[in-house]
């Protein structure tokens, strides 16, 4: 398959799932769906491995898809028939934890099995403990739904609906939601037939091998360009409760292979709270950080994936292990790339930002509308400041590595009796330096109401800012305060009708000497 | 005899276009004059004029006119200083936008810097709440000594965006008239009047634009009102909106965010009118210029609009990376495809296209101006589709040596020759469009497949059917005048104007009225802009909307009704067709879910033009004049070449031919056929 070729089809199957990521993402009830395109799509060969993956979504959900559509295919081989439709949350296998529910579709062409199209989306609910870090074991987090078939030869599987239905608290809008998985999975599927009928193959094996063998190649060819050997890079950061969590990361590039192992020994042991990561989605932000430095422009596959492993020991922070809770695993998972660009920046210096705040700051209230309904708000989120960059600033009140949109003020005042006093930038929190660290946002609000509510609020970063690069100083540290006292705190909060709240994300480190 | 004008002014030309009553028409092009458009505005008329032999006072038909200058202004950052008020504590809302990173993986990403920069921004002690409540006046004294200071700052525009304005616009308009009393002279857009919508940061975003564009495009627009006078052009000039929309120069004058590419909007307007005569309820527009391709579904003979678009994109293409402007735009994708992309081999071996652009300057290898870089016009013409020595009826000669020396190393890269490299830049070139016109068209819930092609631009003819197979475009048709469509659609549309303004309510609980306040008030805006347009009372038609979602989703979906809801407060029928419209895009509807209206719409369109074509001059059917070998049907043997101007309505011509005019030409691949129409438009079809 000569350069064109190849062209011509590989952008029809990147079209096929981005069309149905797309799709998706509007139809979605789930609003960090919508909002925030938390999802991801991806188109699978025979044998599992992915091929192809939507350009909308989070890396968290990408690369996890990538492994969990192999898991699935592994799982069920030999034992698929047309019209059936796998499901699994399993944190383990996923995307690390309950609301992330997958769906792999597997495409018959008459009677043979060409591929999968699969989709991880963050539903609305999942029943348990909710949003939030404070589950003690993983069974409060809420329906843990092993590998199944969800539907079997084109027919819903009643037992498996019913439990769904039974343990969620929004079940239209699960239901609905994993029903336009399904749709977005066979609308794939026949879009699939009918390039292959159109370019004339009778399956994608050759096609798949092909990029997949491509993306590989040029993925080594990109880490043998780099001078081997192992560096070091540590992230400490504070969690809500104040403990504080390091992360350790050993690159090793091995430029005669060229492949790169990051290996986390080292990081802190697994936490009482539930924001531990499973081996999945370290690995999803791993293999991110080291795209997005090294190769950014090539499309995303098993074949780019491959030449970048990921190690961590059985049961630390980064390798969570049964019962360990981890439903808000953002909290750490979104710190995971930055001892990994420490490490790099010995390296490729130039490619490489500064620590930024990491995780976003997630808020979710329950409370009493004016008329006594009784509300619950979805959850919406801050940004602190993005580290800065050899040769640039990093930009203010933006996260990375996700890069979720906030919800705007008029939207969540119109849905509940919120009152914001004010949003700004919280100017001289990046750090400063050759290049300054972003800054991150100051955010005050009170409730409008005569009735106590709950807080769920999620911060990070509140005792020590985000370092600095090569002699760049650190960026200040977050700060959660109620009625001008300082908290920290990760359990949901009963607030008197009168309390204010303040939140001032952290400033991103700063990149050189000043 | 009553005549009217129409002038487009876009990058790199200003088309002007004469129509008489009797449905001639003269054109003309002159090159954009953009240190003061207006020159090149004036020469073109004069051009067409002349040509036509026409007296200027007989020009007492409509002067439409769709104009760059908006977006001009705001690339090029060269506006007066402008200010924005903000609610005091929410001054940094355009620094801050969404929060979105738009592009996930790139660590070296960029934002534009914020058009009013921190120094220009104030913020002003007032709140009004979600509810239209407001919860602290305006204080006078505050907002008079900040009128003092943006004096001293040499202000002469401000933008004003309150927290929840689009619900009470009390304090912003007491913010104004403190402002008016205080600072006589200084321009001042309110977002409640600019963009009554909910969304913060999108309505600041928009009304920030509108002032930053006022200064400039005020002066612009007296001063063609005075030119037209002084030329002896007896009527006022009508402003080409980006809804497609046409309205008064004053109304524009206020709202000149809504300038904003009026002219692809134009285009668009045009493809309707095709669509209209042709009976064709959906029709693809497909505009392929010099470096990128547009397209744009006309459903029910009209464009798609949509309540959103996004200026001054930072990385091409790429949605999120732009100003946020809540206007109603006519919903078009745009894609780095055109005449002047640049082929490359990326580092897996592949052939890509774009989004890189040669531009006019210096423009494809062939064109001989110092470029090296392989394009699409490159391989084009090195496929035998162009003919070097008839480029612009041969006012332009074209180096096909030049071509191949470009395409070469291309060549090497891939292991193949150069007339195989030529066709894979062809044929990736349809796949780009294709493919954005399917993830365009399956996000809006319509199938692509079967509906004809409308294709124009310079590049566009040669592309089109290319792009047609791949998409199973029912025909592709070939207009006349191609290369002034868009002047063309602005005389072939009625005066109109679209509204919106945001007034959440869940729909079971609806307060009546209220929305008979707000629709009052919507209407008899409309109105006024419609009267100082020259439409009568009567003579203008209303056509109400709203934008609805199911309560708890954050997306709108927008539907029109066939009454007005003023007199039915139909509550059940506007569920139903909110329900059939949302069933028409994504296939399901939730039960149990009530909904929630968050803007409402109001269309006021004048009347028709009664224009009804100009058929093309009757005579003998034209024979291929030349025969030319192209190596992208290797075997068809050498390929009959015809010229447009000497096509008969009624011939019909069976590919594989090409078809050659001034500034482009028709392929028309083997197994189709083209017909010449009664409308002067080419029809080609997949031979039965």
């Amino acid at each position: 398959m000569d350069g064109i070729e190849l062209e011509i089809l590989w952008s029809n199957i990147i079209g096929i799932v981005s069309e149905q990521a797309k799709a998706l993402q509007r139809t979605a009830f789930s609003p960090i769906v919508r909002e925030a395109g938390d999802l991801a799509s991806g188109l699978f060969d025979a044998r599992g491995r992915m091929v192809a993956q939507a350009n909308t979504g989070t890396p968290g959900h990408i690369n996890s898809l990538a492994a969990a559509g192999k898991t699935l295919a592994d799982m069920f081989a030999n034992r698929l028939v047309p019209g059936d439709v796998l499901i699994t949350n399993d944190p383990w296998l996923s995307a690390g934890h309950f609301f992330d529910i997958t769906v792999l579709t597997p495409i018959f062409w008459d009677d043979r099995l060409i591929g999968f199209v699969g989709s991880t989306i963050h539903h609305t609910d999942i029943g348990g403990y909710g949003i939030g870090a404070g589950a003690r074991d993983i069974h409060e987090e809420g329906l843990w739904i092993p590998p199944l078939k969800l539907y079997e030869s084109g027919e819903p599987n009643p037992v498996l609906h019913d439990i769904i239905r039974r343990n969620v608290r929004t079940p239209d809008h699960v239901l609905g939601d994993l029903a336009a998985q399904i749709s977005s999975g066979r609308a794939g599927g026949e879009r699939l037939i009918a390039l292959c009928e159109r370019a004339g193959l009778d399956d994608i094996e050759d096609l798949a091998e092909e990029i997949i063998s491509r993306s590989e190649a040029a993925t080594r060819n990109a880490i043998r360009a780099l001078p081997a050997g192992t560096w070091h890079g540590e992230s400490r950061f504070d969690v809500p409760g104040g403990e504080v969590i390091t992360l350790k990361a050993a690159v090793t590039i091995d430029n005669e292979q060229g492949e790169v192992v990051i290996d986390f020994t080292g990081s802190s042991g697994a936490s009482p709270l539930g924001i531990n990561v499973v081996m999945n989605y370290t690995h999803a932000y791993s293999t991110f950080a080291v795209r997005s430095c090294l190769n950014p422009e090539q499309p995303n596959n098993y074949g780019s994936l491959a030449p970048i492993r990921v190690k961590a020991p059985e049961g630390c922070i980064v390798n969570a292990a049964y019962p360990s809770p981890l439903n808000a695993r953002h909290v750490v998972g979104m710190f995971v790339p930055m001892p990994i660009l420490k490490a790099l920046h010995q390296v490729i210096p130039d490619r490489v930002i500064a620590e930024g705040s990491g995780a976003v700051w997630t808020v979710q209230i329950q409370g009493k509308q004016a008329s006594g309904e009784a509300f619950t708000s979805s959850m919406f989120n801050y940004s602190g400041g993005m580290g800065a960059r050899a040769s640039k600033p990093g930009p203010s009140a933006t996260c990375y590595p996700t890069g979720v949109a906030a919800v705007p003020i008029e939207i969540l005042e119109a849905a509940m009796p919120i009152v914001f006093d004010r949003r700004e930038l919280r100017r001289g929190s990046g750090g400063k330096g050759r290049s300054r660290g972003g800054d991150g946002q100051i955010i005050g609000f009170h409730m409008n109401t005569s009735e106590p509510w709950l807080l769920n609020a999620v911060p990070s970063r509140l005792d020590d800012g985000p370092d600095g690069l090569d002699g760049g100083e650190k960026g200040a540290a977050g700060r959660f305060l109620v009625n001008g006292e300082t908290l920290s705190e990760s359990r949901k909060m009963t607030m008197r009708p009168e309390d204010v709240v303040l939140f001032e994300t952290p400033g991103g480190g700063g990149y050189g000497l000043a | 005899m009553t005549y009217s004008l129409a002038v487009d002014i876009g990058g790199t030309f200003t088309d002007v276009v004469l129509r008489g009553e009797d449905g001639s028409l003269s054109l003309d092009k002159t090159l954009t004059t953009h240190d003061d458009l207006k020159k090149g505005f004036f020469r073109g008329v004069g051009l067409v004029l002349d040509k036509a032999g026409v007296s200027p006072k007989d020009v007492t038909g409509v002067v439409v006119h769709a104009t760059t200058i908006v977006t001009n202004a705001l690339i090029e950052r060269k506006g007066s200083p402008t200010a924005l008020i903000t609610t005091s504590g929410f001054g940094d809302v355009l620094s801050i936008r969404n929060e979105h990173r738009y592009e996930m993986y790139d660590p070296q990403i960029e934002f534009a810097p914020p058009l009013i920069p921190d120094a220009l921004t104030f913020g002003v002690t007032e709140r009004t709440l979600a509810d239209g409540s407001i919860s602290k006046q305006v204080d006078r004294a505050e907002v008079e000594a900040l009128a003092d200071r943006l004096r001293a700052e040499g202000v002469t525009s401000v933008a004003v965006c309150l927290l929840n304005s689009f619900r009470n616009a009390a304090n912003e308009r007491e913010v104004a008239a403190i402002l008016g009393e205080k600072a006589p002279g200084l321009h001042i857009s309110l977002s409640s009047a600019i963009a009554p919508q909910i969304r913060e940061y999108p309505r600041a975003s928009t009304t920030a634009v509108n002032a930053y564009a006022m200064p400039i495009t005020q002066p612009y627009l007296h001063g063609l009102q005075v030119g037209l006078e002084e030329a002896g052009i007896p009527n006022r000039v009508l402003i080409m909106l980006s809804s497609g929309g046409i309205i008064g120069a004053d109304v524009a004058a206020r709202n000149p965010v809504r300038m904003i590419e009026s002219g692809p909007a134009a285009g668009a307007l045009a493809a309707s009118w095709y669509a209209e005569r042709l009976g064709l309820d959906r029709l693809l527009s497909f505009d392929m210029g010099g470096t990128t391709a547009k397209a744009c579904l006309i459903e029910n003979r009209e464009p798609l609009v949509t309540g959103t678009f996004e200026v001054d994109r930072m990385y091409r293409f790429c949605e999120g990376s732009g100003m946020p402007l809540l206007i109603p735009s006519v919903d078009m994708i745009e894609i780095g495809a055109g005449g002047g992309s640049i082929a490359s081999v990326d580092t897996l071996g592949l052939l890509k296209v774009g989004p890189h652009s040669a531009g006019s300057m210096p423009g494809p290898a062939c064109y001989g101006r110092g470029g090296t870089s392989p394009t699409v016009t490159d391989a084009d013409l090195v496929l035998g589709l162009l003919d070097a020595d008839n480029f612009l009826g041969g006012d332009m000669k074209l180096d096909r040596a030049a071509a191949e020396q470009a395409m070469s190393s291309l060549a090497a890269a891939l292991g193949a020759d150069v007339a195989r490299t030529a066709e894979g830049i062809y044929r990736i070139v349809a796949e780009a469009m294709a493919s954005a016109a399917r993830t365009h068209l399956t996000d809006r819930g319509v199938d692509y497949r079967g509906i004809p092609l409308l294709a124009f631009g310079g590049a566009g003819p040669v592309h089109a059917c290319a792009v047609g197979e791949l998409l199973g475009s029912s025909a592709v048709i070939f207009p006349p005048q191609a290369s002034v469509l868009s002047a063309f659609g602005t005389l072939v549309t009625p005066v109109r104007l679209d509204l919106v303004r945001s007034c959440l309510g869940r729909l079971d609980a609806l307060d009546w009225q209220e929305v008979g306040l707000l629709l009052d008030e919507m209407v008899a805006e409309a109105m006024d802009a419609l009267a100082e347009a020259g439409c009568d009372h009567e003579s203008v038609r209303l056509i109400f909307g709203a934008d609805l979602r199911y309560f708890g989703q954050q997306n709108e979906l927008g539907i029109m009704f066939a009454g007005d809801p003023r007199q039915h407060r139909d509550i059940a029928a506007i569920q139903a067709d909110f329900e059939a419209a949302y069933f028409a895009q994504y296939g399901v509807n939730p039960s149990h879910v009530a909904l929630e209206i968050v803007n409402w719409r109001l269309t006021a369109v004048g009347p028709d033009i009664d224009f009804r074509g100009t058929p093309p001059a009757a005579g003998v059917q034209g024979a291929a004049k030349r025969e030319r070998l192209t190596t992208l049907w290797p075997d068809a043997g050498p390929v009959p070449v015809y010229e447009r101007a000497t096509l008969a309505a009624g011939q019909i011509i069976p590919g594989p031919a090409l078809i050659e005019e001034r500034e482009t030409t028709i392929v028309l691949p083997p197994r189709w056929d083209a017909a010449i129409n009664e409308l002067g438009c080419i029809v080609a079809e997949i031979r039965k």
